[in-house]
């Protein structure tokens, strides 16, 4: 076989088993004498709870509450914070927290165990919404606090705003909300807890093995290395398997430390949309300054809605305000943003991690101020593109050639953007629109080095070649991009390199597979033991390890949040065509144009894959994923209430790949499963606006919405 | 609760099993199914014993009698449906945008008619036609509109010993047709809003005028009275009429969910079926 080059197109590692139906996930596992779990939640939004009633538990049934968690250990899982608890115990904080979990041999009798559980509650008052928790409703969800704030944090940029304002021979003030945005992941949640000698073992469908092993191990008091978690092929997650999987594994765990039989807890479609973790809703207030007909100065007021926990909400709003800008140098620009705690299910990753709300909002205000100043939104958002060694809002700099000028003549040609973007004009039914977006590579600041250090490691064996990282494949090709990397490398052919799901007991910890960070910071750390290998490679048998190294020159303070927050973006530029059909509001869109800058394209199939993916989910995000919560419950349950856009919806997509060496990245690649997300709904709405004439400030936008914003403008 | 199943051998024995045990009938289980499950790993539950018909013969297929009335089985799929040409054009484009392909293999008209759900695709076009529904028991048949037999939301007057067996339209007249589907995508969907209308125009007269709503209140709306505001006039005078028309149709709609757009959406659709007219649209499908 023929050594494998970097541009060959080639097919994933994982497609062959995965169409045939052979690929074995979690829910595929048996072992002997399984019994099965079942979860007993939370139907209250905020309650005390005065008592829990269970029926008589039939032999060989259990109930495991956080009565049954050890003295040596702690009733919370230990994400980023410390506050989700494993098992609700005196209250509940929001609709479907765990309180206690059946276990048993048969899911029927489980079932009938939970129904026929009663939970008597002391119910209060709850906080729902963003504006619920400004109003501190009901009292402070946090104990500690007189209001609903979780977290916060700020930047400014340049001058004072007051200052700012007062050169200012126009402002717009606007207010843009987002909603929530279910996952969807094609596999539910599951997970599989059993022993092996003296440790616990999990089976588990997750993005990221170590932090379910860090998340779980205190609830017994147990050192990290006594719990070993494998992935299994895992059918997608988006974020939702990021720090989600520790829900489901840490009742499990405690619950095996009593039974010390295999126990299997998979979601049902329903419990998966109904009881896990959504995107941040959001409430986004940018006043802006204009003079000369420039953008002069802008002040944003960021609300994220984090639910009851903290989870990833911390990290998830910083994303939020570090890309609140957009890709535009806005010479001064105070951002604030405020992490709002509420009585719902808690919020969590989901792809693009907080900058897709505050990308869409600040693309839908540039549009407009455009159209105040009579100017082409494209053209009007050209003129203000940062640029290489552009001052971020975080006072860093952008480290690379931004090339969205050359991105977007190339869409513009392909669409012929700017004859349509004159002849549909305001209201006629007919739109175009534009956004422009990007995405920060990898952790924020100095997180890789200060809070990762990633370690990745090559084994050699003969003539073949072992991958030992915690990165997982969760669809998005990752198993493939790295072999490929390290094939191309050792000038051997991609059969050669073998990349199994990782088990925490054999890898090394290369970090969580999340942040758009797996190809740039493990690919590269791959990369440089592949470089090592190939020089020793008459060595015999043995392994190469690395650890992630920092570049020099890019300073960053985690307490006041300046300097340079991202070592790399991934840019984008898109351009969505649509008409409305005014007796009903539906939307036919036309063509669908992208042009995305990541570096460089392990793998354009992938890539590819990634883009048409990403912009679908980005248009669904605009158009149709509704998921409203009414009083803590969500209402939309399944899949034909919550609907995801089919290829009939977005036939069309042209796309663009800029190549734009990283120097950091492996071969010059930087991440880009995020990018993809980010911004195509912008274009989408501003499309939508041209064709109806109106402007709109929030989304999703089904058809009964545009109604709504056609009646109230 | 039971976990009784039956599989009969032909309509006779189905009927001697309805009348006995109340089995409830299950053809394509695209509903049954789904509302009787109880997630994963556990057998779904039913309220009473199940009888799977999907052998009987004598509910299969699509015939046209003499008079040019065409009878569907209860157990003609709507796929089935879809692409017979003998099919009236409301009920075939209906038939079409119904869920996805392989739920459209298994989905039969008996069953979108027992299951009365108000965003159901195929008692919309059947209302407008004036279908009607053949009931047969070990006593005997007797029909009734598809309009009586859906009672409400959910509710037929289907009785426990009588299984669906067929569907009669008998042929209606009409130069325009108008049919659409508001779904909540553009494949695979459930219907927001559903409207189907047609009007025989004869020497520029409405002879018949006639149309209905789904998905707009709690079973399918239609109205006679409403309809007659424009039978018998002729289409000059229709654009005059649009604001009476459209406004007692309005009338007759009960939308729980979202009913500003779902009312506004049926009002201009029906709008533009009137103007169309009025312009002189060539006989056949508006667009």
């Amino acid at each position: 076989m023929a050594a494998t080059r970097i541009d060959d197109k080639i097919r994933r590692s994982d497609a062959l088993s995965k169409a045939r139906g052979e690929a074995k996930y979690v829910s595929d596992y048996f072992f002997d004498g399984m019994l099965y779990a079942m979860m007993l939640r939370s139907t209250e939004a905020r309650a005390d709870i005065v008592g829990i009633t269970h029926p008589v538990l039939p032999e060989g049934y259990y109930f495991i509450t956080a009565d049954d968690i050890p003295e040596n250990g702690v009733n919370s899982l230990h994400m980023i914070g410390k506050d989700w608890r494993c098992f609700a115990s005196g209250d509940v904080k929001y609709v479907g927290e765990t309180i206690g979990l059946f276990v048993g041999p048969s899911r029927a009798v489980l079932k009938s165990l939970v129904e026929n559980t009663k939970v008597e509650y002391a119910v209060k008052e709850a906080a729902v919404s963003i504006d619920d928790a400004i109003a501190v409703k009901g009292g402070a969800i946090l104990p500690e606090k007189d209001n609903d704030v979780m977290c916060q944090l700020y930047c400014q940029k340049g001058r004072e705003m007051d200052d700012v304002f007062k050169d200012a021979d126009m402002t717009l003030s606007e207010t843009f909300e987002t909603g929530f945005q279910e996952h969807v992941h094609l596999e539910t949640n599951g997970a599989i807890v059993t022993e092996e000698g003296d440790s616990y073992v999990f089976y588990i469908s997750a993005q990221c093995p170590f932090y379910v092993r860090k998340s779980v191990a205190g609830l017994l008091g147990l050192p990290l290395d006594k719990v070993i978690v494998r992935q299994t092929v895992t059918g997608g997650a988006f974020g939702g398997k990021e720090h989600f999987p520790d829900v489901l594994a840490g009742p499990l765990l405690v619950a095996e430390s009593k039974i010390h039989k295999p126990i299997k807890l998979i979601f049902d479609r329903e419990e998966d949309m109904e009881f896990s973790v959504k995107r941040h809703p959001s409430k986004v207030i940018y006043k802006s300054a204009i003079k000369d007909g420039k953008l002069i100065g802008t002040k944003g007021t960021i609300y994220y809605n984090c639910g009851a926990y903290l989870s990833a909400s911390y990290v998830v709003l910083q994303r939020g305000v570090f890309h609140a800008n957009g890709v535009y140098d806005i010479p001064n620009t105070y951002l604030e943003g405020y992490g709002m705690a509420t009585n719902t299910f808690p919020s969590d990753a989901f792809r693009g991690f907080g900058a897709p709300q505050t990308l869409f909002a600040i693309e839908m205000h540039m549009s407009h101020i455009a159209r105040r100043l009579g100017i082409d939104p494209a053209d009007f958002k050209k003129s203000m593109f940062i640029k290489k060694g552009g001052e971020t809002v975080t006072n860093g700099h952008v480290v690379e050639e931004v090339m969205l000028n050359d991105m977007f003549d190339n869409i513009a040609k392909e669409s012929d953007y700017y004859r349509k973007s004159r002849e549909y004009g305001y209201g006629s039914g007919r739109g175009i629109g534009v956004s422009f977006y990007n995405h920060g590579g990898a952790f924020t600041g100095n997180g890789e080095q200060a809070i990762i250090k990633a370690h990745a490691r090559l084994k050699k064996s003969g003539e073949k070649v072992t991958i030992e990282v915690g990165s997982t494949e969760m669809g998005q090709g990752f198993q493939t991009s790295l072999r490929k990397i390290a094939a191309t490398v050792l000038e051997i052919p991609i059969e050669d390199v073998d990349y199994p799901n990782p088990d925490t007991s054999i890898v090394p910890d290369s970090g969580p597979t999340a942040a758009s960070r797996s190809t740039m910071v493990v690919g590269k750390l791959i990369e440089r033991c592949a470089i090592e290998m190939k020089e020793r490679w008459n060595e015999g048998d043995f392994s190469v390890e690395k650890e992630y190294e920092h570049p020099e020159g890019f300073p960053w303070d985690q307490e006041t949040f300046r300097g340079d927050a991202y070592l790399g973006y991934g840019w984008g530029a898109a351009i969505v065509e649509l008409e409305i059909d005014r007796r009903t509001n539906e939307v036919l869109v036309k063509g669908v144009w992208t042009s995305h800058e990541i570096g460089k394209a392990i793998d354009e199939l992938i890539v590819h894959g990634q883009i048409n993916g990403g912009v679908i989910q980005s248009l669904g995000y605009a158009s149709m994923e509704k998921m409203e919560n009414k009083n803590g419950h969500f209402k939309q349950t399944s899949m034909s209430d919550y609907v995801i856009p089919t290829s009939m919806d977005f036939p069309k997509q042209y796309y663009h790949i800029q190549e734009n060496p990283y120097q950091f990245g492996p071969f010059g690649a930087k991440g880009m499963g995020e990018l993809v997300f980010n911004g195509v709904d912008a274009a989408y709405v501003d499309a939508l606006e041209r064709a109806i004439g109106k402007e709109v400030y929030k989304i999703p936008l089904p058809p009964e919405d545009i109604e709504e914003a056609l009646e109230n403008a | 609760m039971s976990a009784s199943c039956y599989i009969p051998e032909n309509l006779t024995e189905a009927l001697e099993i309805r009348k006995k045990v109340h089995a409830i009938p299950l053809a394509g289980g695209t509903d049954l199914m789904v509302q009787a499950k109880r997630g994963i790993g556990i057998n779904p539950v039913f309220p009473a014993p199940i009888m799977i018909i999907t052998n009987l013969e004598e509910l299969k297929g699509i015939r046209v009698e003499e008079d040019g009335t065409l009878v569907i089985g209860a157990l003609t799929t709507s796929a089935e449906i879809a692409s017979d040409e003998r099919v009236f054009y409301h009920i075939r484009k209906a038939a079409s945008l119904m869920g996805a392909v392989s739920l459209r293999n298994s989905a039969t008209i008996g069953g979108n008619i027992a299951n009365a759900s108000p965003k159901g695709d195929l008692p919309q076009p059947l209302i407008l036609l004036d279908a009607e529904v053949v009931l047969s028991s070990i006593d005997g048949e007797r029909s009734m509109k598809v309009d009586d037999f859906i009672t409400g939301a959910k509710k037929t007057a289907l009785k426990d010993d009588e299984i669906i067996k067929e569907i009669r339209v008998r042929p209606v007249k009409a130069t325009h047709l108008f049919y659409h589907k508001i779904g909540t995508r553009r494949a695979n969907a459930i219907s927001k809003l559903s409207l189907s209308i047609l009007a025989d125009v004869e020497d520029g007269i409405v002879k018949d005028f006639r149309a209905s709503s789904g998905a707009a209140g709690n079973k399918v709306k239609r109205d006679r009275n409403v309809e007659m505001i424009l039978i018998g006039k002729h289409i000059e005078e229709l654009p005059s009429l649009v604001e009476e028309f459209t406004s007692a149709w309005d009338g007759i709609l009960s939308p729980h969910a979202m009913p500003k757009y779902r009312r506004e959406s049926t009002r201009r659709m029906l709008s533009y079926f009137l103007e169309r007219i009025a312009a002189g649209a060539e006989p056949g499908i508006i667009e």
